[in-house]
C-alpha cells in the first residue's frame, strides 16, 4: 500500500492543482465594447470555414456577424444575449465553447472516478485477511499429500 | 466485500461498454447533418433586391409553401446537380409553391452565368451581398435549403444538393403531392 500512496497522492495533487489554475486563471473581465466584440466573434464558430473562429475568418459570413455582434452591443444587449441570437439560429454547433460548465469539469470527474476506481481495485487485492490463501494457490494438506506420494514413489 | 476477480468483470463494461457505444453512434453520423433550430420556428423575414434588380420580400411571398435554396454560381457541381430538381419542382408545383433563390457570397455576373447555362427556372433569386439572410437562417454554405408551410413555419432544412426524394418528400410534407 505504502509503494501506491505516494504516486496516487501525487496524482491527486496534481488534479487539484489544475483544478485551482483552471478557476484562478480566468481571463479579465472586457472593459470596452470592441473587447466585449472581440471575444464574442472570438467564441463563435465561422460557419463557412474549417476550424477558425469569426473573428479570425475573412468571409462574407464571419464579417457579417461581425457586424451584427456590434450592433446588438450597441443596441444595449448583454453578451449571453448576442451569443444566444447566434445560437438560435445555427444551433450550438456555433460556439467553440461548450455552453454547459458540467462540460469543462468532465475530465477532473471523469480522472476522479477513474482514481477512486483504481484505488478501491488496489485496496480490496490487498484487504484479504493476514494467512489466508488466494484462490488456486496450494493448500497444505495437498502439499502435504504430494510429499507423501512423492516419497512413496521414492520408496 | 468484492474480490479482485469480481471488480475486473465489473471494470471491463464500465470501461468498454460506453467507449463502443460512443464509436457506433459517432461514426455513422453524417457531421454535415446539424440540426437547425429554425425547424419549427416562424421564417426569419427578408426584404432585399432580386437578382433582376427588382425589390423582394417575405412579406409579399407569404401564405404560399416556400422552397428557400442558398446557392451560388460558383457552387459546383454540388449546385448544378439539383438545379433540374428545382427546375422540375418549379414547373410540377407551379402556383401552389414559390420557390425562392437566395445568393450566397457570389456576384450577380456569376448567378446570371449559372441561370444561363443550367436554365433559369423564373423564381426570384435575392442578393444578399452582405451575408445577413445567409446569417438569420444559419447557413453554413451553398446549396442549402430550407422548406416553410403556407403559414410561414420552416418546416426542414436540407444541407447538401437536393435529390428528387428529397424534394418529394419535403414537398409531400407540406402537403404538395409529387
Amino acid at each position: 500500500m505504502s509503494r501506491l500512496a505516494v504516486p496516487l497522492a501525487a496524482v491527486a495533487l496534481a488534479v487539484l492543482v489544475g483544478l485551482a489554475a483552471f478557476v484562478l486563471v480566468q481571463p479579465a473581465a472586457p472593459r470596452t465594447a470592441a473587447e466585449q466584440a472581440q471575444r464574442l466573434a472570438a467564441g463563435l464558430r465561422c460557419p463557412d470555414c474549417e476550424a477558425l473562429s469569426v473573428a479570425e475568418s475573412r468571409t462574407a459570413a464571419a464579417a457579417a456577424i461581425r457586424a451584427e455582434i456590434d450592433e446588438q452591443l450597441a443596441a444595449g444587449r448583454t453578451p449571453d444575449e448576442v451569443r444566444q441570437s447566434f445560437v438560435a439560429r445555427y444551433g450550438e454547433w456555433i460556439l467553440l465553447e461548450p455552453a454547459d460548465a458540467l462540460a469543462w469539469w468532465l475530465p477532473a470527474i471523469a480522472l476522479g472516478a477513474g482514481l477512486a476506481v483504481l484505488g478501491g481495485w488496489l485496496l480490496v487485492g490487498r484487504a484479504a485477511p493476514p494467512g489466508s490463501q488466494p484462490s488456486g494457490a496450494i493448500s497444505e494438506s495437498d502439499r502435504r499429500r504430494a510429499r507423501d506420494e512423492a516419497e512413496a514413489l521414492d520408496a | 466485500m468484492p474480490t479482485l476477480r469480481a471488480w475486473r468483470w465489473l471494470a471491463i463494461p464500465v470501461l468498454v461498454v460506453p467507449v463502443g457505444w460512443l464509436l457506433f453512434t459517432g461514426l455513422g453520423r453524417d457531421p454535415r447533418d446539424i440540426a437547425s433550430p429554425l425547424v419549427g420556428e416562424p421564417m426569419p423575414a427578408f426584404a432585399g433586391t432580386s437578382l433582376e434588380g427588382q425589390p423582394l420580400t417575405s412579406a409579399e411571398l407569404a401564405g404560399t409553401p416556400m422552397v428557400i435554396n442558398f446557392w451560388a454560381g460558383w457552387c459546383l457541381p454540388a449546385c448544378a446537380d439539383e438545379h433540374p430538381v428545382l427546375l422540375d419542382a418549379a414547373e410540377r408545383h407551379a402556383g401552389e409553391l414559390q420557390l425562392v433563390g437566395v445568393l450566397y457570397q457570389d456576384t450577380p455576373e456569376s448567378a446570371r452565368g449559372f441561370l444561363a447555362r443550367y436554365g433559369d427556372g423564373g423564381w426570384p433569386t435575392l442578393l444578399d451581398g452582405g451575408g445577413e439572410v445567409a446569417v438569420d437562417y444559419g447557413v453554413t454554405g451553398p446549396p442549402e435549403t430550407f422548406f416553410v408551410d403556407g403559414d410561414g413555419i420552416v418546416r426542414a432544412r436540407h444541407i447538401g444538393p437536393l435529390t428528387q426524394q428529397v424534394m418529394d418528400d419535403q414537398l409531400a410534407a407540406l402537403g404538395l403531392a409529387s
